[in-house]
């Protein structure tokens, strides 16, 4: 009884860790998030995007045309004078955000993907 | 009994799944001196510490900007001259003494030259041989005299820009309000200027990627580093094509030209802010054998060159704490 008791709780626990392991969300890689003017107005993942979809930022009048697919996003257009977003094309490592300086739009993995804490040169 | 040993194991066993998830953390993005800010900060005191850092950021944005209202930079250009703050005019005599020991690779005054080439706006041409020549004119070590907090100007028209130093005094007096507030462990990128306190919460060193100038998205390389400014110049980062022709946004003092020097970036990692912001313009302008000359009689940084070919040049100190990406290969500077 003494014994069979410790076995059933460690199997329990065993269990409930493997749940936790297979069912934890995974916020590393695919989790991105889009900022306005500093602020997080959008957190999608792209391993969960079904259909694409666009999506489009106002500020001042100003827009940025996001496209969010599976496992990819990019910005398809603005109407800023540069187009530094737009070239900037699909967001690639979590270190190198799609920024636009002017609509104060940035959209970033919320954890790097690629074992970097910061990059350094990026322009922008 | 048998009950409470069973719910202490149990709580014992639940414990290193807690233990394994992320420390606090705070994030901040900012629009501040043109460009875009990036602020993590780690602990408890990590929303406090970003809140007094954001502060510190936007005041430094209004005092040296040169086209703020408040700016300080800004009276004095429009003035001739004038009276600074004590601050503004420490900054000043700061990037006057590294001008002065880099040769003048890097040069406060540069900004009429900058101007010509129309890279404070979004229309870059190449200037005409007068206009460069008249713009030169107003350009070089000699046409700014500092005595005290007064600073004067040595013709009409000379200029300041300090867009070479603000973003790296920035950093810095940010992560002092960070420290002050009780952060041990934060990373800031300001505009492709990277800045670490302390350590990652885990105690490791921080990883820093810096921009490959063929692919800027990509990364050349990584460094390791502890508490220190990483602040990488190129080439890649602003420029216009004419007739064929890549003219880029590093401007060689003494030329009005866009530096050739043969260098692709140059990357500067000390814990000094405000140096490694002007020497990454200033070894990027003078290229291998100069930046390693002065590396060796100035010290007090260390570097990574990428020139053309894929060759990548580090100094001593980094030999250890840098690895390159495919296709680029590692040369030790002693």
């Amino acid at each position: 009884m003494k014994t069979r008791g410790w076995l059933l709780l460690f199997t329990a626990v065993a269990a409930l860790c493997l749940l936790f392991y297979v069912f934890a969300p995974k916020t590393g890689g695919s989790v991105v998030g889009i900022y306005q003017d500093g602020a997080l107005v959008r957190t999608i993942d792209l391993a969960a995007v079904g259909e694409s979809y666009e999506l489009v930022l106002e500020r001042n009048g100003s827009t940025n045309t996001i496209l969010v697919e599976k496992n990819a996003i990019r910005v398809v257009a603005a109407d800023c004078p540069d187009q530094v977003c737009v070239e900037h094309g699909e967001l690639r490592d979590g270190a190198s955000p799609i920024v636009c300086l002017p609509n104060r739009v940035v959209i970033k993995y919320l954890r790097d993907t690629d074992g970097v804490d910061a990059k350094a040169g990026s322009a922008g | 009994m048998r009950k409470q040993a069973a719910a202490f194991i149990l709580a014992l066993l639940l414990l290193p799944p807690l233990a394994g998830c992320a420390p606090a953390q705070a994030q901040e993005e900012l629009f501040a001196m043109d460009t875009v800010m990036s602020l993590t900060a780690y602990g408890a005191a990590g929303e406090t510490g970003l809140e007094a850092a954001k502060a510190e950021i936007r005041r430094l944005d209004s005092l040296l900007s040169v086209s703020g209202g408040a700016s300080e930079i800004r009276r004095v250009n429009e003035a001739g001259g004038g009276t600074v703050s004590e601050e503004t005019a420490a900054l000043l005599e700061r990037a006057a003494a590294i001008s002065r020991a880099c040769g003048g690779a890097f040069d406060v005054t540069v900004g009429p030259v900058v101007d010509v080439w129309g890279f404070y706006g979004d229309e870059q041409r190449v200037p005409s041989a007068d206009e460069l020549a008249a713009a030169l004119a107003l350009v070089g070590p000699d046409k700014l005299t500092l005595a005290g907090t007064e600073v004067r100007f040595a013709a009409a028209g000379v200029r300041l820009d300090l867009g070479g130093v603000a973003k790296g005094y920035a950093a810095g007096r940010a992560a002092e309000a960070l420290k002050a507030a009780g952060v041990a462990s934060a990373i800031m990128t300001l505009g492709g200027n990277v800045r670490t306190v302390g350590l990652k919460p885990d105690g490791s060193r921080w990883k820093v990627g810096i921009a490959d100038p063929a692919a800027p998205q990509a990364m050349a390389g990584v460094l390791t580093t502890g508490e220190n400014a990483v602040v990488t110049s190129g080439g890649y980062q602003r420029y216009f094509d004419e007739d064929g022709v890549r003219y880029h946004h590093i401007i060689d003092p003494a030329t009005g030209y866009p530096a050739a020097s043969g260098i692709l970036s140059a990357t500067v990692v000390t814990a000094d802010d405000v140096l490694a912001d002007a020497l990454s313009t200033a070894l990027f302008v003078l290229g291998e054998e100069q930046a390693g000359a002065l590396w060796r009689s100035m010290g007090g940084f260390e570097m990574i060159l990428i020139a053309e070919g894929g060759r990548i040049i580090v100094t001593g100190g980094l030999a250890d704490d840098f690895s390159p990406a495919d296709g680029y290969t590692v040369e030790v500077l002693s």
